[in-house]
């Protein structure tokens, strides 16, 4: 249910950033004219059928991957029938409807020719009671095309299926009936105003609850024909056995070993790249030289594995079949299913074997260079602050620091950001000054010198883009306390102690109430004194500590006065144990100028830190601001205690005149880092789920064509779903200019630019008729190929932040939610493929 | 198959490969040889690269000016995200698929040092990239040996991007301490030796007087002579260095003078003037470059029937300085040396070099100086006395170089220190309308929008120690170090 709640981000997302002061002045919210109780239903029911609705969680993902995999079914399945209904000539043999279909063939140029022509104004609007005519062509096309798929299908159907086919038809109108009414239903209630991105005062008509109506049927529909080839899959799923799958991807590394030497070749040409970076690769400043070997380093892998699977696997189901080596497999009691995941785990096998060669050579290489370079970095430090060379000693130090800062795998705990301006003022974003907005996290901007802050806000917050007039949403972004509060210090218990006495006042408040039932009322007093006899134990052992670590802090300054260095060590070291480590801010910001001010001289600015819920305040450290390097500040511990989750960091800009830029993860507080090696071993999984998913579509391409057809088909993949993915989603969207395919290469030839009306020509106009042809079918594209940049996760190791697991699920997931239809559409082909009748 | 056959045919193969081989290495022996004798090799372009050389050839030829283009957008998405060290990665990898192409080396050396360092707010770290801009540059001098827009290039950054930056003398004292020495190499210009300087100017000085050195022996991206027999199909065009350029000319000379005004301010953050024979050296090397540049013969634009033909005149715009000379040239000649005379304000050069050399010249910098020092410093009876003294030497030895005096270059210059001067009397209460040399000068300072970088900072750290930086105080926290649970 969490993922509904934030429904209403997507009236962030239409009004944009809004400040919440002005929450007032916006209109009210539309309503809903039903029940309450029926509203979750609703919700559901809308997220599970409106397919380009989601929510930003796992769930919604999930949904989406099965609404994105029902549709592409249902126009499998019903393609499929048609193929097959042509195929036995139970349709296209010029019956009377045959002719429908051929008018609807005739009537969709016809209807986007018109379009066209209506958009760039060669013809006049027409209507015909109030409807215009391009709307009635296309309509009547969409009729012909529905009168004979309806026809086509039954009678193809009834020839050559199954009974569970024809009750798919069947299940298939009841849905669209459904669906439809279930739109008119939403619009009427309101519920489609208050979900969609239209602005306050437009009314939604019946049409519009009809075209949503569409959308939720045909999801429906999917589903049902989803379920139909569940059905065929399922009983192979559970045929398949362990030792059969082990034989073929044992055969599989055999093959990949003896027929291409595969691995060996791959293995050599990584050793070899390696041995000569130097030459492609200049060492950079030596605060980058991680970064930019660590990115290196993966990328080879990254190409070396990937370029390996696509050109391995889509070779070997098409040789076996063209050499006849697969009627001995088939003729076997093997399945198909087995065929292709047999083959699939063969081939990871190598891939997994190579990606632990590849990972343990490259941290053995990082380590050489990179750890010499931090130690040189270091040395040359020494030696110019020997020689009293003071900048250059900070330069190199902040370069050596900065280093091994990468090298490290930081685990950062992040806030909600928000600002104040120079007023005092709450805002959701800062100054803009003009900075490019494109790039990939904008930075807002705060004023030196006046009341205008930049505040992170942690625990549970509300999210500071919540539309105006609406319930704040809540994130959750609360500080792990126990990671920071080590178990058995000061700080510890006296979070303990804070805990124990919120709890006693809470309960106390609840007991106030009036009208509480009995049983209640003396439940509360039974918790209540059993906190207090807590809490009371938690004080006492709160002061022992106390009394204890000021007893060694005492001992170690006497210590000092009387030079004893080795025993203020050891009593220093021993009061450290009883008082948990500073907490850690890292902070990267950037610095804008109006003036130049004092040549040489850095923009100041301060930290502060508030616990919400105890009201203890950490004034203030002032610190230089070093563009583009990390500047780290130190928080007490005791700050965090009885804060449970919750804490307020405001940095405020000290030089006047001038501007600190700041987005949300430019602050975080650093809990202890990780392995590096790990972290890497982590990164380099994410290469194997990109190895995995291309194996995938590998052999299921190798199911139905030739290899050469099958590798360049790989290749398509891999190369659309690695470099074209973030421009196939603009193209989805039509949000590239200059038009579509046939538009952009008349503007190529005549040297149009992409914003220039180009002159409605007949020429142009057909190339426009074409697209509006191309496009839609060309964007559902999107949904076949593979984001494979989200399974790249080299940038997070390179920066030297850990990979969570969470992280790693959910790229698991994603890779299987591309792997599996890939494997199982292979089966399918596999099993009505003749392959060795 | 017959195994006879298959002998055999393994056996053709054999020779056929050795026929080819055979006849390759003859054909590759003539094409050596015909490299060598057109100096077209890689060898005799520039530095030939491994790395280059293995990724032209991974990338089959064909495909590299794509890959150059993919990078090139990639370098441009760099840039937007302030991913520097990528784009610095990204730009050196075009330079290993296209290393001649020249356009790439002169448009990212100056994207990194200048478009990449004014990101950077800390001094330290605009010098950083600076330097790797220049370095980048140089690399491309090192692969085009022969292409004197490069080492042109080269030149203007050490010259201009280090020398005229606002933070000028925090990045010229960056260089002075720079222990790279590789970086701070020049050839001298008289001895063709490798010297190592710790100026900015001087290095600018040596690359452009390398610049010229090249255009004058006739070099191109290609060796001379060469260059004549190819046809380019997309030629890259030789921006800096026409013979007949006198601006690309007279930067050595603008180096060295240059040089010769820094040694006499702090222009090096925290390090103190220089005068005495050493300044006056300077002096007299700036005049001797300044000469060359005005005895350098140049043929006039148009030209003109004499004898039946269509001649050009020889113009040395030196004569400009010389009326015995002047009056003899004819009416063409006086009019091309006159206005390229003025075009280079060359009078007002070769003046004040003449004017700066002199004892007087040195003695009244040094006054001006010392009269600064005292005045930053609160010093202001000494600083009148320096300022009074030294406009007084000014003005006599001003008086014997009426170029160099009405110039509107010295008129700023002299009003500058003139007007410290008046302002040093305000501090002493003296409102006396005393009269002193120059002083109608300081009302043309007054509003001066484009002040000296050098002239504005140049007493930056007089008083405080140059490294340190100082730092607001920063406020006491005021939570207690360990609190009391709360009752």
């Amino acid at each position: 249910m969490s993922g509904l709640l934030t429904i209403p981000l997507l009236w962030a997302q239409a009004g944009g950033a809004t400040a919440p002061n002005a929450a007032a002045a916006a209109p009210a919210p539309p309503t809903l004219n039903i029940s309450p109780q029926w509203i979750p239903a609703l919700k559901w029911l809308y997220l599970s059928g409106d397919p380009t609705f989601t929510t930003p969680d796992l769930q919604g993902a999930v949904l989406t991957w099965l609404k994105a995999l029902s549709l592409l079914c249902l126009i499998g399945w019903i393609v499929s029938w048609l193929v097959i209904g042509i195929k036995e000539r139970v349709v296209g043999q010029g019956k009377w409807f045959d002719y429908i279909g051929v008018a609807a063939l005739v009537l969709t140029p016809i209807s986007m020719m018109l379009r066209v022509l209506e958009s760039v104004k060669r013809i006049p609007i027409f209507s015909i009671a109030g409807v215009r005519t391009t709307a009635i062509v296309f309509f009547l096309c969409v009729a012909c095309y529905i009168i004979w798929i309806e026809i086509a299908l039954a009678r193809s159907v009834r020839r050559s299926g199954k009974k569970l086919d024809g009750l798919v038809i069947i299940a298939l109108h009841v849905a669209l009936v459904f669906g439809l009414v279930m739109g008119i239903v939403l619009q009427r209630i309101g519920f489609l105003a208050l979900v969609l991105p239209i602005p306050p005062n437009f009314k939604l008509t019946w049409r519009e609850g009809l075209i949503y109506g569409v959308r939720l049927s045909g999801t429906f529909m999917g589903y049902f024909v989803f379920l139909r080839v569940l059905t065929i899959c399922l009983k192979e799923i559970v045929g398949v056995r362990a030792r059969r799958l082990y034989s073929i991807a044992r055969l599989s590394i055999y093959e990949a070993n003896r027929r291409m030497w595969a691995p060996w070749v791959v293995l050599t040409v990584f050793l070899l790249v390696l041995a000569f970076t130097h030459w492609f690769l200049q060492p950079p400043r030596a605060a980058e030289m991680g970064r930019l070997y660590v990115g290196t380093l993966t990328l080879l892998c990254s190409i070396l594995l990937t370029v390996m699977v696509t050109i391995l696997t889509p070779l070997s189901l098409p040789t076996d079949i063209q050499q006849q080596t697969i009627y001995t497999v088939v003729s076997k009691p093997t399945r198909r299913l087995e065929l292709i995941w047999g083959r699939m785990i063969g081939y990871m096998t190598l891939v997994t074997v190579l990606v632990v060669v590849f990972g343990g050579i490259s941290l053995a290489y990082l380590w050489r260079t990179v750890r010499t370079t931090i130690d040189n970095t270091y040395a040359a430090a020494e030696k110019a602050k020997k020689e009293n060379r003071l900048t250059e000693y900070k330069l190199l130090m902040e370069q050596a620091d900065q280093l091994s800062t990468r090298m490290s795998a930081r685990v950062p705990v992040k806030g909600s950001l928000s600002f104040l301006d120079s007023r005092g003022v709450p805002h959701a974003m800062g100054i803009d000054v003009g900075q490019d907005q494109s790039m990939k996290e904008p930075r807002s901007h705060i004023e030196g010198a006046t009341p205008s802050a930049a505040i992170w806000s942690f625990g549970i917050v509300p999210d500071p883009f919540t539309p105006p007039g609406r319930p704040p949403i809540p994130l959750d972004r609360r500080i792990p306390v126990s990671s920071f509060l080590h178990e058995g210090t000061v700080e510890s218990a006296l979070d303990k102690v804070y805990n124990l006495q919120a709890q006693i006042d809470a309960d106390k408040a609840t007991k106030n109430q009036p009208n509480l039932p009995a049983s209640r009322v003396s439940q509360l007093d039974a918790s209540i004194a059993r906190n207090e006899d807590e809490l009371k134990r938690a004080r006492a052992e709160y002061d022992t500590l106390l009394k204890k670590v000021d007893d060694l802090r005492t001992q170690a300054a006497k210590a000092q006065a009387e030079g004893n260095t080795a025993e203020v060590k050891r009593l220093r070291e021993e009061a450290a144990l009883h008082s948990s480590p500073d907490i850690l801010v890292e902070m990267s910001f950037n610095v804008y100028r109006t003036t130049k001010g004092r040549v040489g001289d850095p923009v100041f600015a301060e930290i502060t830190a508030r616990n919400p819920r105890t009201g203890r305040e950490y004034l203030g450290d002032v610190f230089a601001i070093k563009e583009y390097y990390t500047n780290r500040v130190k928080l007490p511990p005791w700050l965090l205690a009885g804060s449970n989750g919750a804490l307020r960091v405001e940095i405020r800009c000290m030089s006047p005149t001038q501007y600190l830029g700041m987005a949300e993860s430019d602050l975080y507080l650093l809990l202890p880092p990780g392995t590096f090696g790990w972290n890497y071993m982590k990164g380099l999984f994410g290469i194997w789920l990109q190895a995995m998913v291309l194996t995938a579509i590998g052999v299921c391409a190798g199911t139905f064509l030739s290899w050469p057809v099958a590798l360049l088909t790989t290749i398509f993949f891999f190369v659309a779903g690695q470099l074209a993915f973030a421009f196939l989603v603009d193209f989805s969207r039509q949000a590239i200019m200059g038009g579509g395919p046939f538009e952009s290469l008349i503007r190529l030839l005549t040297h149009d630019n992409q914003m220039s009306d180009i002159t409605p020509t007949a020429g142009v106009v057909l190339a426009k008729t074409l697209d509006s042809l191309v496009m839609p079918l060309m964007s559902m594209l999107v949904y076949v190929v593979p984001n494979f940049q989200a399974l790249d996760l080299s940038n997070m190791v390179a920066d030297g932040y850990m990979v969570s697991w969470q992280t790693l699920g959910v790229d698991s997931l994603l890779a299987l939610a591309y792997a599996l239809p890939f494997s199982l559409l292979g089966y399918l082909i596999l099993k009505n493929r003749e392959v060795a009748a | 198959m017959n195994p006879n056959t298959n002998q055999r045919k393994k056996i053709i193969y054999a020779l056929a490969i050795v026929i080819l081989f055979g006849g390759m290495f003859r054909y590759s022996a003539w094409l050596t040889k015909l490299k060598r004798d057109k100096d077209l090799g890689e060898a005799a372009i520039g530095q030939v690269d491994a790395g280059s050389f293995m990724m032209k050839l991974f990338l089959l030829g064909g495909f590299r000016g794509i890959v150059a283009d993919i990078l090139w957008l990639r370098a441009e998405e760099n840039k937007r995200d302030h991913d520097w060290d990528r784009l610095k990665t990204n730009v050196e990898l075009i330079t290993k698929l296209q290393p001649h192409f020249l356009s790439i080396w002169t448009f990212q050396g100056w994207n990194l040092a200048y478009n990449v360092s004014v990101e950077w707010d800390a001094p330290e770290d605009k010098y950083e990239w600076i330097k790797q801009g220049i370095k980048f540059v140089q690399e491309g001098v090192e692969k085009n040996r022969h292409s004197p827009d490069l080492v042109w290039d080269s030149a203007w950054f050490y010259y201009h991007k280090l020398g005229f930056a606002d933070e000028a003398i925090i990045l010229r004292r960056l260089f002075r301490d720079d222990e790279e020495y590789g970086f701070k190499t020049y050839l001298d210009p008289e001895t063709s030796q490798p010297v190592v300087g710790d100026d900015n100017f001087k290095l600018g000085y040596g690359w452009f007087s390398r610049a010229v050195g090249m255009v004058d022996r006739g070099e191109n991206r290609l060796l001379s002579g060469t260059s004549d027999e190819i046809q380019y199909v997309d030629a890259t065009p030789q921006k800096k260095g026409r013979p007949d350029d006198i601006a690309f000319r007279s930067m050595p000379a603008h180096g060295q003078t240059r040089y010769a005004a820094a040694v006499e301010k702090m222009s090096v953050y925290g390090v103190p003037a220089r005068f005495g024979e050493f300044a006056k050296n300077e002096w007299a090397g700036a005049l001797r470059e300044w000469v060359k540049l005005g005895s350098h013969p140049y043929m006039s634009h148009n030209e003109i029937p004499r004898n039946g033909k269509l001649e050009r005149d020889e113009i040395r715009i030196d004569d400009s300085t010389d009326p015995e000379r002047y009056n003899k040239l004819n009416d063409n000649q006086k009019y091309w040396t006159a206005r390229w005379a003025d075009q280079m304000n060359y009078r007002y050069w070769k003046d004040r070099c003449r004017a700066e050399m002199t004892d007087q010249g040195v003695k009244a910098r040094s006054l001006f100086y010392d009269g600064t020092v005292a005045y930053k410093t609160g010093d202001f009876v000494t600083a009148a006395a320096k300022f009074k003294e030294g406009l007084q030497v000014w003005k006599h030895l001003l008086d014997e170089f009426p170029a160099y005096r009405d110039d509107e270059l010295n008129k700023k210059d002299t009003g500058l220190i003139a007007s410290r001067y008046l302002r040093v009397l305000k501090q002493l209460g003296d409102n006396s309308a005393q009269d002193f040399p120059f002083k109608d000068l300081a009302a043309l300072v007054q509003n001066d929008k484009t002040p000296d970088p050098f002239d504005v900072l140049e007493m930056l750290g007089v008083v405080n120690d140059p490294t340190a930086q100082s730092a607001p105080a920063a406020r006491p926290s005021t939570a207690p170090a360990q609190p009391a649970a709360k009752k």
